[in-house]
């Protein structure tokens, strides 16, 4: 019997008769069928509970003084509160007439008197059933109109529902707001009209046209719409064709205006500039630092040789002026002239060969003169670290496509953020240079040091501009090292190694082997569309 | 006044430069002696060196400023002339404010050299001179007796011999007597002179 309950429960069952025995015996047999039972002995009650509580069934006596039960059946039908009960008459009156009027004022069944109980109890059981369902169906789709009005009304696009001639049918609020006319104003309008200014028939060409007559599915940004007061808006548009069984009866077209979406995109493109734009300003400081660097160190390095030849040159001519001059002690000063005048052009040739060319172009590269020019122009940090650099290049390494100058400033970079490792962590171990091919169009440069490494926070940042771990760094260096490398189409990294220390690589291309980047598969914010 | 005989160091790193400046020094009659770092330097360093040093100012590990902060920490009085490069000029000033005698830059004229050697050696000369009369005066004060040295102090402060007497109860007498002894240890018959001798070697006693 629960479910019995469960099903009627909820079920609200209202009995009308002026005669209280009656109401008794309906009572009594309904009472234990977990229906909410009221009562009602006249028809302004009648109306007044079914009013207030709309009960699915209501059992509903004819023959009432004052008001009869058809005349409450009517007004209970005209009050939409009450509009959708089951009216079931109950009647002595069992003849055709009698029933054919209760039908027609809306009731939906009719129980003669004297009753049984079974059939009250059937008949009830049924119209409470039905008018749940029915009443269940009615909220979901109340529930689903709802819906449906509350997303076009949400979308901020605009919506129109057109005919085949373009007529407005439909126009969601945010359209509304687009065009700038209340929706009521809009419907009946026409699309062309309103939109593109269009006179008449002429509205071939003009967007969604072909989907009105001809159901192509349209779709277009960028195009210019009109509002109400003649102002124009840019504007992206979707139409897609509106048929019912395969035959054409308009379009849906969804549009939405993209002023804002515009002006990020451009705001986008300019940052997008500013920030190459900036990149190749810091990657030019940071050649200029170098190269003043390098030119401190030159200056430096060539007046070593300079000032020993002078003090020779001194000494030489004192031994000659002596009574007997010791010709072999002369030879042996003039042999370290000589030694020291090498050294000196040697300097100056390495130094020619670093300015010869602006930093612009791409050239083929030997990695290993370049490494080992490299490694030259790193003596005066190394004598400054008290540190070593050992270069490995193994035989027949192709050569590379890419600016020498800049691969140099890199790899010189990394050489000293090595060197300087090394010396923070005491470690005497040199630095090792090393250059090998991977797969068949890339040479890897790797600089490990057995310094001091790196934490691990430190290796997500390193190579973010103004990111540093030295307490006088200013962080350009390794970002402006990946600015350069990638531009070369290559790539620049770090592996920290099982022993300790740290390991820089960067990638380069190998020269005719153009096409084929060495970059990861998904380079980090560098995208170009 | 002991003659120690005075020698040039110089501390540089370059092999062709110390070794080509330790051939001309010593062509030029100078004794010499060469250092290829600051620490190498440091570790030979004494107060008993005389002469003077000839130190490049760019060198790796401890460069020429550094060895001459240490130099001063331990009183040398060993003039330094620097030696620098293309662009050292602010570290040279710095050098000077810090005590340098002066700075050549490389490459310089060998006569330049010699001159600013020479005067350097010749400031060694004065200082140690005076320094000497330091030392001596120094050795005097020490020879005097705790009390001695009070009643000095109080006369180079200026107190009658009647304030010192009511100030250590002592009598004027016996004020007078210390005070004679004081005037003989310390080689003086003046009060002003012996001033000035306790002055001049005030920073030293300080230091110590």
């Amino acid at each position: 019997m629960t479910e019995v309950v469960s099903e009627n429960s909820e079920v609200t069952v209202l009995l009308v008769d002026d005669n209280p025995q009656n109401l008794k015996v309906l009572y009594e047999t309904l009472k234990d069928k977990g229906y909410r039972l009221l009562i009602a002995n006249e028809g302004d009650k009648a109306l007044d509970l079914a009013h207030r509580h709309q009960p699915e069934v209501i059992l509903l006596d004819i023959m009432m003084p004052d008001m009869d039960g058809y005349e409450v059946c009517e007004r209970l039908k005209a009050d939409p509160e009450t509009a959708d009960c089951a009216v079931v008459f109950l009647s002595a009156l069992d003849d055709l007439q009698a029933k054919v009027r209760g039908f027609s004022l809306g009731g939906a069944d009719y129980i003669s008197k004297p009753f049984q109980s079974q059939e009250v109890i059937a008949r009830v059981k049924t119209h409470a059933r039905v008018i749940r369902l029915e009443r269940e169906l009615q909220a979901r789709n109340r529930e689903l109109q709802g819906d449906q009005t509350r997303i076009l009304n949400s979308i901020s696009e605009g919506i129109y529902g057109l005919d085949e001639n373009g007529v407005i049918e439909f126009a969601n609020p945010a359209a509304a707001a687009i065009l700038g006319s209340p929706v009521d104003a809009i419907i009946g309008c026409n699309f062309f009209e309103i939109h593109f200014a269009a006179v008449g028939e002429d509205t071939g060409g003009l967007p969604v046209h072909g989907t009105c007559r001809q159901g192509v599915a349209e779709s277009q940004r960028n195009i210019r719409m009109l509002r109400t007061d003649g102002s124009g808006f840019p504007a992206e548009y979707r139409s897609t064709p509106k048929l019912d069984d395969d035959e054409l009866h308009g379009a849906v077209v969804v549009f939405r205006d993209i002023t804002a979406e515009l002006e990020s995109e451009a705001a986008l493109e300019e940052a997008r500039e500013l920030v190459q734009e900036q990149r190749d300003q810091l990657a030019h400081a940071s050649r200029l630092t170098t190269m003043g660097e390098m030119a401190a160190g030159f200056a430096h390095e060539v007046n070593q040789p300079l000032t020993a030849i002078t003090n020779y040159a001194r000494v030489s001519k004192r031994m000659m002026g002596k009574e007997t001059p010791d010709l072999g002690l002369i030879g042996e000063t003039l042999d370290k002239i000589e030694a020291q005048s090498h050294r000196a052009s040697e300097i100056i040739r390495r130094i020619r060969r670093f300015m010869k060319k602006p930093a612009t172009g791409k050239e083929i590269i030997s990695m290993p003169a370049l490494l080992e020019d490299t490694r030259q122009f790193a003596e005066v940090d190394m004598r400054n670290n008290e540190g070593g650099i050992e270069v490995a290049v193994p035989e027949g390494l192709p050569d590379v496509l890419a600016d020498p100058i800049q691969v140099q400033q890199v790899a010189l970079n990394l050489i000293r953020n090595a060197l300087e490792a090394t010396r923070s962590s005491g470690s005497a171990t040199p630095v090792e240079v090393s250059a090998s091919l991977v797969g068949s169009h890339c040479v890897r440069v790797q600089v490990r040091d057995y310094g001091v490494g790196l934490s691990a926070d430190a290796e997500d940042k390193l190579f973010l501009p103004f990111y540093t771990t030295k307490d006088e760094g200013m962080g350009i260096g390794l970002a402006t090292c990946r600015s350069l490398i990638q531009a070369q189409g290559g790539d620049i990294g770090f592996e920290r190694p099982q022993d300790g220390g740290a390991c820089f690589f960067f990638t380069l291309p190998v020269a005719g082997a153009e096409g084929a980047p060495c970059r990861p598969d998904n380079p980090p914010d560098t995208r170009e569309d | 006044m002991t003659d120690i005989q005075q020698t040039v160091y110089v501390v540089e790193d370059d092999e062709a430069v110390r070794d080509s400046l330790e051939l001309l020094l010593k062509s030029d009659g100078k004794p010499v002696k060469t250092y290829e770092s600051a620490t190498a330097f440091l570790k030979d360093y004494s107060d008993k060196m005389a002469g003077c040093i000839v130190l490049d100012i760019r060198m790796p590990g401890m460069d020429g400023m550094e060895l001459q902060k240490k130099l001063n920490e331990q009183h040398s009085i060993l003039p330094i002339i620097f030696v620098t490069g293309h662009g050292d000029v602010p570290m040279a000033v710095d050098a000077m404010k810090e005590g340098a005698v002066d700075f050549i830059q490389k490459p310089y004229r060998e006569e330049a050299l010699l001159e600013k050697i020479e005067a350097a050696l010749e400031q060694d000369l004065e200082q140690r001179k005076s320094l000497d009369e330091k030392q001596e005066i120094i050795r005097r004060i020490k020879s005097l007796t705790p009390r001695e040295h009070e009643i000095m102090d109080r006369m180079i402060a200026g107190q009658a011999n009647k304030v010192i007497a009511i100030e250590l109860e002592i009598s004027q007498r016996t004020v007078e007597i210390h005070r004679s002894r004081v005037m003989h240890k310390m080689g003086t018959h003046s009060l002003a002179h012996l001033v000035r001798m306790v002055l001049s070697v005030k920073d030293l006693i300080d230091a110590k």
